[in-house]
């Protein structure tokens, strides 16, 4: 825990200042876990904002100080799941397909071939945010969650309110979903071409 | 271990390589000046919306009910003007009406030069 039960239960309690201090903890990490859910750095304030927001107004549900966390994050994977699937509403139809430049580079970053200038990571997450574009809001959200900021699959039945076993069984669905759509761009790009 | 198993297993190494590469390609994120102010702006503008709201629902909520403090009222004063409520069915009342043992049927007289 960033802060301590004090300060959760000043807050809830409607004390503006410890609700600052509250945000002032967590947002760093909070808007950090969203950008790297969405890969979209200009609208990753706004997303923070509408976690730090329903947190404001669902405070007095909390049950307790000890669950938090897992419930901040909880917010946090409803609201980028809710901007996922506005954006991906917002576009005509779902992501095209990975341009062959996108899929030969996440072939090589999976192959370790390349090294990591500014430049590179850019195209790396524009590879990976294209990648996971192709698969639902729920299993981007979740494999965020899980493979990229490191959550255990204790903290994840957490923050989804499920038992692990349920949680296992989701994951491994959702990495053979994006397997089979990397799997499926490899094979129309001419991956040889990089090698 | 089969190819297959190998293969699965190759796919899975690469899905973390990339996962783990996306990792380090993403920066830290940090959050601009104005990221507290706008939050407070935002709490702020859904509260004056649900004040607005919540007046709206008090003004409603009041009108309905001395709508019906006036209904109930109206009844209590038709009722002590002892002002019979019907106490049969509208079906009762349209048999009453049309009950046709009431008629008076007129005999009907056919002749053989009638062409009906």
């Amino acid at each position: 825990m960033l802060v301590d039960y004090e300060l959760i239960r000043r807050a809830r309690e409607g004390d503006a200042a410890a609700f600052n201090q509250l945000v002032a903890a967590y947002r760093k990490r909070i808007l950090g876990t969203i950008a790297r859910t969405i890969g979209r750095p200009e609208d990753v304030e706004d997303v923070g904002q509408e976690v730090f927001l329903r947190l404001y107004y669902s405070l007095d549900q909390l049950r307790s100080a000890e669950v938090f966390e897992p419930w901040l994050y909880r917010l946090t994977a409803n609201a980028a799941y809710d901007y996922l699937r506005k954006r991906r509403r917002r576009m005509e139809s779902r992501m095209a397909d990975l341009s062959e430049q996108q899929v030969l580079l996440a072939d090589a970053v999976a192959g370790e071939k390349i090294d990591r200038d500014e430049g590179q990571k850019k195209r790396i997450r524009e590879a990976v945010d294209a990648l996971l574009d192709r698969v639902s809001e729920e299993d981007r959200v979740l494999l965020t969650l899980k493979e990229v900021e490191g959550l255990s699959l204790k903290e994840l039945g957490e923050i989804y309110h499920v038992k692990e076993n349920a949680l296992k069984v989701r994951l491994f669905r959702a990495r053979q979903r994006v397997l089979k759509a990397f799997t499926a761009s490899r094979k129309q790009a001419p991956v040889g071409s990089l090698r | 271990m089969d190819h297959q198993s190998y293969q699965a297993g190759s796919d899975d190494a690469r899905l973390d390589t990339i996962f783990q590469a996306y990792r380090a390609a993403c920066p830290d994120f940090e959050p601009s000046p104005e990221f507290m102010p706008h939050l407070w702006q935002r709490i702020e503008a859904r509260q004056g919306m649900s004040m607005v709201f919540g007046r709206w629902a008090r003004n409603v909520a009041t009108a309905a009910l001395a709508l019906s403090m006036l209904l109930g009222l109206a009844v209590t004063i038709t009722g002590s003007h002892g002002a019979q409520l019907p106490t049969e069915s509208y079906v009762e009342v349209l048999a009453e009406e049309h009950n046709t043992a009431n008629l008076d049927f007129e005999p009907v007289h056919l002749s053989a030069a009638d062409p009906r």
